[in-house]
């Protein structure tokens, strides 16, 4: 009993081992992949290729615990990289931990060694997209050509120029120009491989984008990016004032409907009553 | 999100819910056991009737569609994202949800003025009336701004709002889903919840017995049963 009891705690760690590590994996799969790679170049974020390195180890727990924080009280490398990455800060994410924060940097500093990490990233090549590419983001944006995983499509909350019709949402932010903020091909493709704003995250957690439905998307943005400004919110008023019609009309139809309420109820029934009954 | 948000959040989405439900189904409940003469909308239709047409009718019209379109958006979340696939279905759908909405706004303004404006009406509105009506007022107006704001209502609905709502549902609550929401928004959820939670105290609970066969049974005319040309008195 006595050697049972001094062969558990290894065990445990033995097991715990690989578990924690493909726990970080998921993690960073999950929270983290939208903005960095490992080893496959900066997105929004740095690539985190032997981040350990370059960085003091405690100083990265602490950071990535609380970013803001570190912004906050004006930490020099925190605002050096906010710089970097043209003032998107990183967001504090749900369920960070320190013992999170460490299996991270863990699977990082293992994944570091490989000659070719799973979080390498999208690669996308650099030739133009054609029109057909432009074409399909289209359809995918307006729910036209269905997401694969059951995801609602884009024009639910958000819209981008030239749309036409009523236009796209607003719950969300206009997209038009979100290629330009989002600085490459690269970035926008892993941000929509795992969307990092918790609206989205939420929604698409079980319903991923494809990369047959991100690179067209990816396509589109390119090309509404290029051709100017955000529509004015025109759309909008267009429809209020189609809600407004509609609802005049019905008020219409409610009064001529019911036009004969104050002069008789009963004797048009039982009129019609007798009409039935062949007796009129 | 601060911890003050998150408290806040816990609050109103976990905790409201399960309270108004929980008050709803008790009080609605014993109150039909115990009361159930006092399931009433207690119409005031015979003390005024011409300005009663206008803030009922529309009303009822209004808030019947606008309340099923919810409804049907939690119970077939997916099929009412398929047919919001094609852009013209998506504004067609929109346009009447907002037309109806507006109705019911314009219905329940003119309901509210009567009950201002006519003496008589004002004398058999309670306290608790004018509870309902304000809560109605602010959950229409946030409806309708919701709408007209942040378009397209019935997509995200049922993306979004639906698995929250079903969580609740389940026990298993999942606030990611609309904590990031716009405060307009979360108004109305929380407008929601107050109302579910004053129902089974206030006349709203005619709602729960509605003549359903109205709809389908053919008119009846209740006539006296004399002879012809007997002067008019009590039925035999």
């Amino acid at each position: 009993m006595k050697g049972v009891l001094h062969v558990a705690p290894l065990a445990v760690l033995v097991l715990a081992g690989p578990a924690m590590g493909q726990d970080a994996a998921d993690f960073f799969r999950q929270n983290c992949v939208s903005c960095h790679t490992i080893g496959g170049g900066r997105l929004s974020g740095p690539d985190l290729k032997n981040v350990t390195q370059r960085q003091d180890r405690a100083w990265l727990v602490q950071f990535i615990q609380n970013p803001q924080a570190a912004m906050d009280r004006g930490d020099p490398i925190a605002l050096r990289l906010r710089e970097e990455a043209r003032g998107v800060v990183m967001p504090r994410i749900v369920g960070m931990d320190q013992a999170r924060a460490e299996a991270l940097l863990n699977m990082i500093d293992a994944e570091s060694k490989l000659e070719k990490s799973q979080f390498v990233g999208l690669q996308i090549s650099d030739q133009p997209f054609t029109p057909a590419d432009i074409a399909q983001g289209r359809r995918i944006f307006t729910g036209d050509r269905p997401l694969a995983g059951g995801g609602p499509a884009c024009i639910s909350c958000h819209t981008i120029r030239g749309l036409g019709g009523l236009g796209g949402g607003f719950l969300a932010p206009d997209l038009t120009k979100v290629f330009e903020r989002m600085g490459s091909r690269a970035s926008l493709a892993s941000w929509l491989l795992a969307p990092a704003t918790p609206g989205m995250q939420a929604t698409f957690r079980q319903r991923a984008f494809t990369s047959e439905e991100i690179l067209p998307l990816v396509a589109l943005f390119e090309d509404t990016g290029r051709g100017g400004g955000q529509d004015a919110r025109v759309g909008n008023f267009v429809f209020l004032l189609f809600g407004l019609g509609g609802a005049a009309a019905a008020l219409v139809a409610f009064g001529f409907a019911w036009r004969w309420r104050f002069k008789a109820v009963r004797a048009p029934m039982v009129e019609a009553g007798r009409r039935v009954r062949g007796l009129v | 999100m601060t911890n003050l948000a998150t408290y806040f959040d816990q609050l109103l989405f976990v905790a409201l819910p399960y309270v108004a439900f929980f008050v709803f189904f008790l009080v609605s409940i014993t109150r039909y056991h115990w009361r159930g003469f006092t399931y009433s909308s207690l119409s005031s239709q015979f003390l005024e009737n011409r300005q009663h047409f206008w803030g009922l009718v529309p009303f009822h019209y209004g808030i019947i569609v606008v309340l099923t379109g919810h409804v049907v958006a939690w119970l077939i979340p997916r099929q009412v994202l398929w047919w919001n696939d094609r852009p013209l279905r998506l504004y067609i759908l929109e346009i009447s949800a907002l037309a109806c909405g507006l109705l019911t706004l314009i219905g329940l303004v003119s309901l509210m003025l009567r009950r201002l404006t006519v003496s008589k009406i004002r004398v058999v509105t309670s306290k608790l009336d004018w509870v309902v009506l304000l809560l109605l007022l602010a959950q229409v107006v946030s409806g309708v701004g919701t709408a007209v704001l942040y378009p397209w209502g019935s997509s995200w609905y049922a993306a979004m709002a639906a698995p929250y709502l079903w969580s609740i549902l389940k026990l298993n609550p999942d606030l990611t889903y609309i904590a990031a929401m716009p405060p307009l928004v979360k108004f109305h959820i929380v407008g929601a919840f107050a109302l579910i939670l004053v129902f089974p105290f206030s006349r709203l609970v005619h709602i729960l017995v509605i003549p359903n066969p109205y709809l389908w049974r053919k008119p009846q005319v209740a006539r006296w049963y004399r002879a012809p040309g007997e002067a008019a008195g009590e039925p035999v």
